[in-house]
């Protein structure tokens, strides 16, 4: 692990990119984020900053799959089995760390294979956990998504989706809890994600180069700063970053008592009934998503704004191309519907 | 897969006819499963997870890793029949016969994952029997534990090739015969096979389809409140899945009970002659491929009877289960639904009638007995998943094999390969299943150690000091067979010149590439285009899988001057070479589409003597290549001669596109009287032809 981790708070811009991160580490059950764009503009820089962040979460000890010993529901087996011996699950605090993905990863090592060191040894048949099983409840980064092997995005997708990884393979029947905060990267010009496969994605930002020429010179100072006395520049900005964490991990806390209005949930599936959005993830993932984010601004109640400020990113790799232009006027569309529903 | 992760099936919203299907299996599972289509996103894999709550229990043979059926003798594995007919100790609770000890087991949903490994699926050597004990015993895969049970396939047509006929092979036979290891296992496997899947993504193989009793399809709810229900529904669910199952338990417990009061009162319900022939009628006029749907239409209308609790089977029964079980059997896709649901529903009122006046007597009461009676005998056949009390007694369900026709019938079907993926040579890709090769370079561990397992025993005896358990020996390895979807490469070379003066012809050619290009998304295939106008060429779009990328390039293409026909297909050919450095196994097509009046020159000669050498390289590369003639209209000019023009300067009719086709060694068409979508056909064939070879 790395000593140094740049702040997350001394990020230049990309406040979009950012604030999908940070309403998917108050609520990860938004399903991830996958950023478009550019190399070079801060994707990992803000994804390993932003795991810094984060609140330490309670786990079963020596638990393979970091389990939470609170949610009984979504123990692995192994787990189960101990509690039901009547067993008490040893608890210890665990940061939430950044698995990374590389597209180069074969799928026994994603999904897990068999011990080859257990079997020569002594014959036993065991698994040996892969990067699916590491990523649960942790973040799962993976770079140039879109360059995946297809398969494995497929592998990838149904655990994030299910929260669960099915094995049969190599002699191997199990399966395991897989819920991780997704986060991928891909530059649309090297060929795009299927749409099955984009809309498993729970908001997409696009993120470009940043053309303000002030805010280009800061990035090139602060990385430079950074690089000599990081340190120092860790310590200018542990206040900021310290007060980041603390307002997510107050608005986990607050994130069920958010009132979601039935107006603007109204509203909600109206428009993308009218931007005609296959399936119901939209719908759902925007209310998630909203809700977070009034979470996060400590507003007691979802209003038109936050819906606004996160229809684009919900919508933007899910309406179709037709349907693009249409994008444009939700601003103008959603006070009405909501008005209209109200009425 | 744990009980509270998934959603209870009375909560979820809307989806009706899904939710149906769904429950007609639970009532009769020789109705032969369920495939749904849809959108991603309708709650597909979450309904079919649900319905594991409403499954019926069925007694089975303790401790047979099958669940044979203990009132099924001629079904049982071959350690129950060998336990159920040797002369074992007469113990004194079976009054001398041998009784199997029964156990009541819940019916369950057994998952196969799309990346599922062959020994898996069919059960492969138990490794650590044989490591520690040298013993070859059978380590049962996923078709013995679906035994009896509910086996689901999500993204069912993203299921690799050789495990669909795997599937396809046990499906027919309900038997899951296995030969490796040096084990010769065969046991049963009958099982109600669920299957989703997102159309968009490829089609499913005709066989596979046939293999599901019903289908259905399922749309996004465009219903603001019923949305609004999902929304809140799913907001509960994440807060405290405990409570929304405990808010619904009433309901499931309800559901369940109707499901199997009416799979109880399957065997009374009667199918009249009269709507027997019926079925067969509508079957026939349906224009529907094989007897299987005749069958699955009498069970699917038996089961919907059953569930409104109906003696007889009635005309709406009958409508009802046509819809489901034909949906995935017409030739002919249905053009306007509802039109033509309602016009069959009374096609079907009219000859019924019909039947009915010529048959007065076969309706009447007193033959109904003859026919209940024949029902009651099939129908105890049919429960084959689970054993209710009416068919353990049913003495006459072995000698029934309703299968057999249907089998043949799918035996003698068959079907083109079109999938891409190909074996891959490379470390890259999907294990698959392993092989003996004699140079192994890629290990297939779990593979060399089944192979190694038998010998365990005797390596150890005579290897006492190994600290190891396991003893290799170098003829052990197995080698990783991997397949990789390496897709196509569809290089279009189009001319841009004013000499495709009319504008409908760049038109016709950009809706072309489109055309195809949505195809290809489904095959995986990338597409790329060269333009040449002027003095050069250019690469207007790289090799891409974009179909968003391809339009906007495509909408850019402007229209030059002259036509430097050796530059475009040098450019192609320059692009092909560097993609398969990149790839080695990509599989290219060049496309050129042009009037082939090239007028500039590369390397300072003749144009035309220059770009005829270039196809000659082109050919000579090993690149497939067609042409497609803009200015040629074969409709018009029915045959057009396509011999090969020795002389260049010769006639004024010289075809060059037909000669530079010919030095390309691939086929020639002409633009016009190929529609968009016939191009998109003539490519398609082109990769089919050469692909097999």
């Amino acid at each position: 692990m790395e000593r140094f981790v740049y702040p997350f708070s001394a990020i230049v811009g990309q406040d979009k990119m950012k604030l999908a991160l940070v309403l998917n580490a108050i609520h990860p059950a938004i399903g991830g984020v996958l950023i478009r764009g550019e190399k070079g503009t801060g994707k990992s820089t803000a994804v390993r900053a932003l795991a810094r962040l984060l609140p330490e979460l309670t786990v079963v000890a020596d638990c393979l799959y970091r389990c939470d010993p609170d949610a009984s529901e979504s123990l692995c087996s192994d787990c189960q089995d101990r509690l039901a011996r009547g067993e008490t699950l040893p608890r210890a605090r665990r940061r939430m760390r950044v698995v990374e993905l590389p597209i180069n990863a074969s799928e026994d090592r994603v999904v897990g294979a068999i011990d080859i060191e257990a079997a020569i040894k002594s014959g036993e048949r065991r698994f040996e956990p892969g990067v699916l099983a590491e990523a649960n409840r942790n973040i799962l980064y993976v770079d140039e998504v879109n360059l995946l092997d297809d398969h494995l995005v497929d592998v990838l997708l149904d655990a994030a989706a299910m929260g669960v990884n099915v094995v049969e393979r190599e002699g191997i029947s199990i399966w395991h809890p897989a819920r991780f905060i997704l986060v991928g990267t891909m530059n649309p010009e090297e060929g795009d994600l299927r749409p099955q496969l984009l809309d498993r994605f729970g908001l997409t930002v696009d993120v470009e180069g940043i053309k303000d020429i002030g805010q280009r010179v800061q990035i090139v100072e602060r990385r430079e700063e950074w690089e000599s006395h990081p340190a120092e520049f860790s310590e200018r900005f542990a206040e900021q970053d310290a007060e980041i964490g603390t307002r997510i991990a107050e608005a986990i806390v607050r994130f069920p008592h958010v009132v979601m209005p039935a107006g603007i949930l109204r509203a909600l599936a109206e428009l993308n009934v009218s931007l005609q959005v296959d399936g119901h993830r939209a719908d759902l993932v925007g209310r998630k998503a909203s809700q977070a984010l009034a979470a996060y601004r400590g507003v007691p109640e979802v209003g038109v704004p936050e819906v606004n400020e996160v229809a684009e990113m919900v919508l933007a790799h899910r309406v179709k191309a037709s349907g693009r232009r249409e994008l444009g006027t939700i601003a103008q569309n959603l006070p009405s519907a909501s008005r209209a529903s109200r009425s | 897969m744990p009980f509270e992760l998934t959603l209870p099936f009375t909560a979820i919203v809307g989806q009706e006819q899904m939710k149906r299907a769904l429950m007609l299996n639970a009532v009769d599972p020789a109705i032969g499963g369920v495939l749904i289509r849809g959108d991603r996103g309708t709650a597909k894999s979450s309904a079919v997870r649900a319905l594991a709550r409403l499954l019926p229990d069925y007694d089975a043979v303790e401790g047979c890793p099958y669940h044979c059926d203990p009132a099924i003798p001629s079904r049982y594995c071959d350690e129950c029949r060998r336990r159920a007919s040797a002369p074992t100790l007469p113990s004194p609770a079976s009054g001398g016969g041998n009784r199997l000890p029964i156990v009541r087991l819940p019916m369950r949903i057994i998952d196969l994952p799309i990346n599922a490994s062959e020994d898996r699926l069919v059960g492969s050597i138990d490794i650590e029997a044989a490591v520690r004990a040298g013993t070859r015993r059978f380590q049962p895969g996923v078709l013995a534990e679906a035994n009896r049970n509910l086996l689901y396939v999500d993204e069912v047509n993203l299921l690799d090739d050789h495990l669909v006929d795997v599937l396809l092979d046990a499906a027919a036979m309900g038997v899951n015969v296995v030969e490796r290891e040096g084990m010769s296992v065969v046991h049963p496997s009958h099982f109600i096979l669920v299957g989703t899947m997102n159309p968009e993504e490829g089609e499913l193989r005709p066989q596979l389809l046939d293999r599901f009793g019903l289908c259905v399809d399922v749309v996004t709810l465009t219903d603001i409140d019923e949305r609004l229900r999902v929304m809140e529904l799913e907001r509960d669910f994440l807060q405290s899945p405990r409570t929304v199952h405990e808010a619904s338990a009433e309901r499931e417990a309800r559901l369940r009970d109707l499901l199997q009061a009416a799979s109880g009162r399957l065997t009374r319900v009667s199918v009249p002659e009269a709507i027997r022939t019926l079925i067969a009628r509508l079957c026939l006029d349906g224009s529907v491929a094989g007897h299987r749907a005749d069958l699955v239409v009498a069970r699917a209308a038996r089961a919907i009877c059953a569930l409104r609790g109906g003696p007889a089977v009635e005309l709406p029964d009958v409508l009802e289960a046509l819809e489901l079980a034909l949906a995935h059997r017409r030739r002919e896709p249905l053009t306007d639904k509802q039109a033509q649901v309602q016009e069959l529903a009374s096609r079907a009122a009219e000859q019924l009638a019909q039947i009915q006046a010529a048959t007065p007597s076969e309706t009447a009461p007193s033959v109904r007995s003859e026919v209940t009676q024949q029902e009651g005998a099939s129908g105890g056949e049919s429960n084959e998943g689970w054993t209710t009390s009416e068919s353990r007694e049913s003495p006459t369900n072995e000698a029934i094999e309703p299968e057999s026709d249907a089998v043949i019938q799918l035996r003698t079907f068959t079907v083109k390969k079109l999938d891409p993926s190909t074996k891959s040579e490379t470390k890259r890709g999907r294990y698959v299943r392993s092989s003996q090769t004699e140079r192994v370079t890629d290990v297939a561990f779990d593979a060399t150690v089944r192979a190694a397992a038998p010998h365990q025993l005797s390596r150890r005896q005579a290897a006492p000091d190994s600290t190891n358990q396991l003893q290799l020996e170098s003829q052990d390895l197995r080698q990783k067979v991997r397949e990789r979807k390496t897709g196509n490469l569809i290089v279009f070379v189009g001319d841009a010149a004013a000499s495709m003066d009319a504008e409908q012809r760049m038109l016709a050619t950009k809706g072309a590439i489109l055309s195809l290009l949505r195809h290809a998304y489904v095959r995986r295939d990338k597409v790329a285009l060269v333009a040449f106008s002027g003095r050069n060429a250019r690469v207007v779009l790289r090799p891409t899988s974009s179909v968003d990328l391809a339009e906007r390039r495509l909408e850019r293409l402007s229209i030059g001057g002259t036509t430097p026909l050796t530059h475009g297909l040098m450019t192609g050919l320059k692009l092909i070479k560097t993609e398969r450095l990149r790839d080695p196994q990509v599989y290219p097509l060049l496309v050129l589409i042009s009037d082939g009046r090239g007028n500039i020159s590369l390397f300072g000669e003749e144009p035309l003597l220059e770009a005829q050498r270039m196809a000659g390289q082109i050919k000579q590369e090993g690149v497939r290549a067609m042409v497609i003639d803009s200015t040629r209209d074969f409709g018009s000019q029915p045959g057009y001669p396509r011999n090969r023009v020795t002389s260049l300067y010769g006639a004024y009719a010289f075809n060059v596109c037909g000669d530079l086709a010919e030095r390309l060694g691939g086929r020639y068409y002409g633009l016009f009287d190929l529609s968009q979508s016939s191009i998109v056909d003539s490519v398609q064939r082109e990769m089919l032809r050469t692909g097999s070879a």
